[in-house]
């Protein structure tokens, strides 16, 4: 348009269209741009530094009271992640946030309608969120990680003799510490970080389909804590074959270590089973979310 | 140009736009009239693909709004001036904004320079007042440089000053050859800066004209005679076959005759005339008297009930 009420005239675009790209980089702008995003991502890094450091020293303090069975489960990796219990809340707060608010505020009206293709919207909120929790919670379980080791280390723990299987920490008398190449601790601590990951994810998609900021982190709280409830009130018979269906305990399949001895062992998938399956809610949550995304009215 | 064919849409039991048909045409600005809850915002939300139609359809340049593929450079919508992250501020608005369309960030500062918020970029769009939203919201629209401009009620929570400024964009936006969808409430507002009109109650057209036929095809012309002989005049112009009404004690107004054939009359009949004049009828009046029994919410003053 040739203009003198608009200042310069804006060069003309003939090719290409609005698309994921241009999508992406307006929501990273938007995510940026708001102060609750950063109050999250801090909440994540300090809350699982934190709880790692405390889980690890009173667990510490305890192991020269604990019998032989409770040493064969002494999980070093599992008392590194403690923070992830309370990050998996701030991340879904997070993904549900970034599309609830705009409902709440009415801005979902600006964005859709500078838009021709809705989807497009949903996938670029995804993309977005899905980076920043990625890398937020990937380096805060390593950083527990390594701190939750070196606070250990510090109560005189001792590293297990290379190959030794993890029982054999029951026979020896120091409290001992992981380092990531033993057995499954790099592939637990890596899934640490992918559960918050795709918790946001599916937090995201709640999002779109409740559209309403208190409604989706409810929806999401009940998924993680209510639903575990009512499956143990359910006949035993009946609740063991649901409950390792429950997202959290697909989150506490993902942070195991195999070869360590535990309460859960047999009753859980495998990390990567578990990984998957959390993975397959999030795809149909998006699935629905991006169906009803399309044919409803903004 | 935008143009609407059979555009219907009921939410529940309630039928917001029924059948609606016009177009809106470049190079003018275009009103776009009805009471309160005529269905002039889902109108314009589903020009703007926001909401879907249950059946017609509505284009913009001849493509739906789904079909665009820079729909930011095409059409500008300033549609609820609150459409804004309270927490963001008016620059990061407009940024992400302008990001979606490839929009250089220069356009961002120009367009904030040309609503006069420069001064209030960066702080944050939720301490704005209703008068700096509706100007961020314009800024919005503008962004794309766009061919085609939707206003919602713009004039909304503006100074005079405001009103004003808002008035001759708008009229400079249409000279310039883009098309202006003007929606108010307001019809002295769209007295002054409209050309062309559309006109519905209960989501149903009225009209689709310019303003000075509309204001002419319902409208009779009128005339106010003021005179001392108010009841001898009135009997002489009854018999002439004119309609006459009384007005404040010595004013007469009088249809169906212009005011040469009145004050011939008077003459005729020997009657001291004081004033003579053709009233204009007001665009507010004509719309009122076309609208008054499709307003959904009537306030209980005995001037509505009256009516």
């Amino acid at each position: 348009m040739t203009t003198a009420t608009l200042g310069t005239p804006l060069p003309a675009l003939d090719h290409g269209r609005a698309g994921l790209v241009n999508q992406v980089r307006s929501e990273w702008t938007k995510l940026r741009s708001v102060r609750s995003t950063w109050i999250c991502l801090v909440i994540v890094f300090v809350a699982g530094i934190g709880l790692s450091a405390l889980v690890s020293n009173i667990e510490a303090g305890q192991w020269s009271h604990l019998g032989l069975a409770d040493r064969a489960s002494f999980d070093p990796v599992r008392f590194s992640q403690t923070g992830s219990f309370l990050s998996q809340f701030v991340v879904g707060v997070l993904g549900a946030m970034v599309v609830t608010s705009e409902y709440a505020t009415g801005s979902i009206r600006t964005t859709l309608s500078i838009t021709s293709r809705r989807t497009t919207v949903l996938a670029a909120k995804l993309v977005v969120v899905g980076a920043v929790v990625f890398v937020i919670a990937e380096a805060t379980a390593f950083t527990s990680f390594f701190v939750g080791q070196a606070v250990l280390l510090a109560h005189g723990a001792k590293a297990l003799p290379a190959g030794s299987s993890i029982l054999t920490q029951v026979h020896s008398s120091s409290i001992p510490y992981v380092s990531l190449s033993d057995g499954g601790a790099l592939r637990a601590v890596f899934l640490s970080g992918t559960y918050l990951l795709l918790l946001a994810l599916l937090a995201c998609a709640i999002g779109f389909v409740l559209r309403h900021t208190a409604g989706a982190i409810a929806a999401f709280v009940g998924v993680l804590l209510v639903l575990p409830l009512i499956v143990s009130v359910l006949p035993s018979s009946v609740a063991h074959s649901f409950e390792k269906y429950l997202p959290s305990n697909l989150g506490l399949a993902m942070t195991l270590v195999t070869t360590r001895k535990t309460d859960f062992a047999g009753v859980l998938f495998t990390p990567w089973t578990a990984t998957a399956l959390l993975a397959l809610y999030a795809v149909a949550a998006v699935v629905l979310a991006s169906w009803l995304l399309v044919r409803r009215d903004a | 140009m935008i143009s609407a064919s059979r555009l219907s849409k009921s939410y529940g039991a309630t039928r917001a736009v029924d059948d609606l048909t016009f177009e809106v045409r470049p190079g003018v600005v275009t009103g776009f009239l009805g009471p309160n809850g005529s269905g002039k915002s889902t109108t314009m939300r589903m020009v703007m693909g926001l909401d879907h139609p249950d059946s017609g359809t509505v284009t913009i340049g001849g493509r739906r709004f789904g079909d665009l593929r820079w729909p930011l450079r095409e059409v500008g919508a300033l549609l609820e001036a609150k459409s804004i992250h309270p927490g963001r501020s008016a620059a990061n608005h407009l940024w992400a904004m302008a990001q979606t369309n490839s929009i250089p960030r220069s356009r961002v500062d120009e367009v904030l320079g040309q609503v006069g918020l420069e001064a209030v970029a960066r702080r944050k769009a939720g301490k704005f007042s209703l008068g700096m939203s509706q100007r961020l919201g314009i800024a919005s629209a503008l962004l794309g440089d766009p061919g085609v401009l939707l206003f919602d009620e713009p004039i909304n929570g503006l100074d005079p000053e405001g009103i004003l400024w808002v008035r001759n964009l708008l009229k400079s936006l249409a000279g310039e050859g883009r098309t202006i969808f003007v929606s108010s409430h307001l019809m002295s507002e769209m007295a002054l800066t409209a050309t062309d009109l559309v006109v519905i109650g209960r989501g149903q057209l009225i009209a689709d004209t310019t303003v000075d036929d509309f204001i002419a095809s319902n409208t009779e012309a009128t005339v106010l005679v003021r005179t001392p002989g108010a009841d001898r005049l009135a009997g002489v112009l009854r018999a002439a076959g004119a309609g006459v009404r009384d007005q404040e004690g010595d004013g007469l107004l009088v249809t169906g005759l212009d005011a040469a054939r009145v004050g011939d009359l008077a003459l005729e009949a020997g009657v001291a005339v004081h004033e003579l004049s053709p009233v204009q009828a007001s665009l507010e009046e004509v719309f009122m008297d076309l609208t008054s029994d499709m307003v959904d919410f009537h306030g209980h003053t005995p001037l509505e009930v009256g009516r």
